[in-house]
């Protein structure tokens, strides 16, 4: 008989998180590399590790400045931001799935994302700026908007202090509904802007410097660290409600608590990359397809696969027709669809 | 230990449960009867506190189950559905480990205690070679037993069971009720049970409380309840009663065509 020890769950989620962690580090550099300046994978990680204490008096700097501006200032913050959205996406479709017990529950499924386009539309279309937030301005209003959005969803749930899942994914889609009417009026009214703000719906990373990610980086960090104390629970979930309830779980707390955080996550990813759809379907489906429904798994592997996927497709979108460059959520929608297909047909599990 | 006392359950004005009332002694296995629609569904609900009373209080312990912590009250009260446990993806050993989520803090992770408690009831539960399958592929009676695996690594002192042979054939029923026997037997479990077959319940429990239309009609022993006359007025239907060749309890026959 195969003895079972503590470490035996644990060990497994250890093991791939790590071996996918070395996968995302690797698929960084490279996307680093490339580029209109072609840039070699070594100098890369000279020029990342040389901006460590005590480890950079090891290296010594055998490359132009250009080469680093390149590298430090325009390529890693890109990619780092990649990383960190598709991160945030993936781990946010992850638990609305969980929560909603629904396999096709997206980031974008209760209207933060509708929210968020209908504000940055609006900042683009007039052109405002405050004055305090100089450059923030547009993914601030965009995440308020986005988190407005999700209240007005929540408020149009909740009948006598308890929400029900089948109400709250309506609710959801009437808000998308009457903000998709409100951006497409902004749309038609705003003739010189309308590029700018298709091009920004459609998702895109380059418009970002370090302070992006000094923001963006704390948000996704704890929200990655809440939502795996918070596996237990949507474990729970995913056996029955009702289950749930009997097993002491407090069903409304959890369950609030959980959409909240993952309406946060997404706001802050779409407020400064746009709307990037797929990735927070595809992402936990793939892991869950892989490696089963335990959320244990789904979190930490969720969440670095997500980086990957979206650090990969922001390469393509970067290169694939040099020098012009595509939108992300063209990409990812090109990449995550077929595949997305492809593991349904082949698909065993019932359940997702 | 538990204690049901004038409960009325309406949902806008139709009356599910009418002025329930009874006790509950600590080790008694108590089985609810009664026709579709008389209220013994409704009132597990209630008991477990997954629902709220009209008016009326359960109290278990001395408290209000309304009131009591729902992480507090799962540590005593577990329940078993006929539904019991979602086809999800997830292993039989982790299932069953989830059982222990009550006695686990928020930050806390399960320790080899916990661990080997679950080992322990696998094997009690004849689950050990499933452990390692995922839950989906399971049969409705294996999935079951996983349900009953994971209520007893719950540790209760109170089991709830609403209907959770119905979709089991007669051999997994059977293999189900005993389990539940055997376990109570070890740990002066109380149960609290809802049957639709008479003649299960009749086997299983030491009182039978027959319910209808939201009231209960009677209560009592085997002897007393399993009546044909008292049936009859409730099912509509007339039993014939028998003695089982074995055990010597009352039990029915369907009438004829």
């Amino acid at each position: 008989m195969k003895r079972p020890t503590l470490t035996h769950s644990f060990g497994k989620v250890a093991f791939w998180s790590i071996l996918l962690s070395i996968i995302l580090l690797i698929v960084m550099s490279l996307s680093i590399t490339l580029g209109a300046a072609s840039i070699d994978f070594i100098v890369v990680w000279k020029v990342v590790l040389s901006k460590i204490p005590i480890i950079q008096n090891w290296i010594t700097v055998d490359w132009k400045e250009s080469t680093e501006t390149i590298i430090w200032d325009i390529r890693l913050p890109r990619v780092i931001l990649g990383a960190l959205v598709g991160a945030a996406l993936s781990l946010a479709g992850a638990i609305y799935q969980g929560v909603l017990r629904n396999p096709l529950a997206d980031p974008f499924i209760l209207g933060v994302s509708s929210g968020a386009s209908f504000g940055a539309a609006l900042v683009m279309a007039f052109g405002w700026q405050i004055a305090w937030l100089g450059k923030f301005t547009l993914p601030f209003i965009a995440f308020l908007t986005g988190l407005a959005s999700l209240m007005i969803v929540y408020y149009l749930a909740t009948v006598e202090r308890k929400m029900r899942v089948e109400t709250l994914i309506l609710s959801g889609v009437v808000i998308q509904a009457f903000l998709g009417a409100c951006l497409s009026l902004i749309m038609a009214l705003s003739n010189e802007q309308l590029q700018t703000i298709v091009f920004w719906m459609m998702g895109s990373l380059s418009l970002t410097d370090w302070s992006y990610n000094q923001i963006v980086f704390p948000v996704i960090s704890i929200a990655v660290i809440i939502a795996y104390f918070f596996s237990r629970d949507l474990n729970m979930f995913g056996l029955g409600e009702e289950v749930a309830h009997h097993s002491g779980v407090s069903v409304q707390r959890s369950r609030i608590i959980m959409l909240v955080l993952a309406s946060l996550i997404t706001g802050a990813a779409v407020s400064v990359s746009g709307a990037i759809g797929f990735v927070g379907l595809v992402i936990p489906h793939i892991i869950r397809l892989i490696f089963g429904a335990d959320y244990r798994m789904i979190i930490p592997l969720s969440v670095i696969g997500g980086a990957i996927f979206l650090v990969g497709a922001d390469a393509f979108a970067r290169t694939i027709m040099a020098p012009r460059e595509l939108p992300l959520g063209i990409i990812t929608a090109f990449l995550g669809a077929p595949f997305f297909a492809y593991l349904l047909r082949r698909a065993r599990r019932g359940y997702f | 230990m538990l204690s049901i006392q004038q409960v009325t359950k309406k949902i806008e004005d139709k009356s599910l449960l009418d002025n329930v009332s009874f006790d509950v002694p600590k080790g008694s296995s108590i089985g609810l009867i009664g026709p579709n629609g008389a209220g013994k569904s409704t009132l597990m609900k209630l008991i477990s506190a997954y629902e709220k009373p009209t008016s009326g209080s359960i109290t278990f312990h001395g408290q209000d189950v309304q009131q009591w912590n729902v992480k507090k009250l799962a540590q005593r009260i577990a329940v078993l559905t006929q539904e019991g446990l979602a086809a999800y993806p997830i292993k039989v050993f982790d299932a069953v480990l989830l059982g222990r989520y009550p006695h686990l803090g928020f930050f806390q992770r399960e320790s080899k205690k916990d661990y080997q408690l679950v080992e322990d009831v696998l094997a009690f539960t004849s689950l050990t070679d499933l452990k390692d399958q995922f839950l989906d592929t399971l049969s409705g009676g294996e999935r079951q037993r996983v349900a009953i695996a994971k209520a007893m690594v719950q540790q209760p002192e109170l089991l709830l069971l609403d209907e959770p042979t119905t979709f089991l054939d007669i051999g997994h029923q059977l293999n189900i009720l005993k389990l539940v026997k055997e376990w109570q037997q070890k740990d002066n479990l109380t149960v609290i049970m809802v049957m639709h077959d008479l003649n299960l319940a009749s086997q299983f429990c030491e009182e039978l409380i027959l319910m209808s239309e939201g009231k209960v009609v009677r209560s009592g022993s085997n002897e007393e309840i399993i009546d044909s006359d008292l049936l009859k007025n409730v099912y509509h239907t007339t039993p014939e009663i028998i003695r089982h060749p074995k055990s010597n309890v009352p039990q029915i026959l369907l009438g004829h065509f």
